[in-house]
């Protein structure tokens, strides 16, 4: 169900848990198959101590949470900034929300500014950064 | 799809990497869709299609051997809905190359068109590699 757009709108939040299946499974369709994800032997030798998720799978969730948010405007007509902050590691619990920010015109289309945020369990912060979606213009 | 005839230390910006091409289908959507957590549409998630990009990227990139490459950043514009079934062309490129003391950048951009070599979506990855 799309959210009715304005500035200060809350988006999501959407909550997902990260498991050791769910990163082998992300592996699976995505066809990343680096040790740092899918091998825990390994990954525990490196400087993360153990298996990270795929960062494009934390940005699958930032992207499910504005699809519900602004449907095909998203789909078809948005833009992404993200900063990788740190890693999603199975057993977290990841929380991702956003915001609209502001809402510009130019050339009689209307723009949403949003930022979100995908934060850990812990309130660390796992992925953030902003978003413009094309929203339906005035003869649209 | 690794390039062989290149090596880490070669890469330029404004190297090209032989393009990728990827069926999606409906086994890799509903496995995509799956690995998410997410129910949809007869189009393909977006995200699903970046997955291919970033997956051919890392066959791509010819790192040194036990490098752990790091995703940094990840800029992305959706230009167009993908049914189910189409094919993409992944296109990437090295856009800059950052030595910044121990670690170093790598800025690849990406673009990904249908079969009419009509944009899909295009992006930027930076990648982080300890050196």
């Amino acid at each position: 169900m799309l959210i009715e757009i304005q500035e200060g709108k809350a988006l999501g939040p959407v909550a997902k848990h990260i498991t050791q299946e769910t990163i082998n499974l992300y592996a699976e369709a995505s066809g990343d198959f680096n040790p740092i994800h899918v091998d825990e032997s390994f990954a525990a030798k490196t400087p993360f101590g153990g298996t990270i998720a795929h960062g494009m799978l934390n940005l699958a969730y930032v992207s499910e949470m504005m699809t519900l948010a602004f449907g095909q405007g998203w789909v078809s007509g948005g833009k992404l900034r993200a900063k990788f902050k740190e890693s999603a590691r199975p057993g977290d619990t990841l929380t991702i929300s956003g915001r609209v920010d502001c809402i510009e015109k130019k050339d009689d289309v209307s723009y949403a500014n949003c930022n979100f945020e995908c934060r850990n369990q812990k309130g660390e912060i796992i992925v953030m950064g902003e978003a413009i979606v094309r929203l339906a213009g005035d003869g649209e | 799809m690794p390039d062989k005839t290149i090596s880490y230390e070669e890469l330029t910006p404004g190297y090209k990497f032989p393009p990728a091409t990827y069926e999606l289908n409906a086994s890799f959507v509903s496995k995509y869709r799956r690995a998410v957590d997410s129910s949809g549409d007869g189009f393909v998630p977006p995200l699903a299609i970046t997955a291919c990009a970033i997956a051919a990227m890392t066959k791509s990139v010819p790192l040194p051997p036990g490098t752990i490459a790091i995703h940094a950043s990840q800029e992305l514009e959706f230009s167009k809905l993908v049914p189910v079934g189409a094919t993409i062309e992944c296109r990437i490129g090295v856009a800059q190359k950052i030595a910044r003391g121990r670690m170093s950048m790598l800025v690849l951009e990406l673009e990904i068109l249908d079969k009419g070599k009509e944009k899909v979506q295009s992006g930027r990855a930076t990648i982080a590699l300890p050196t």
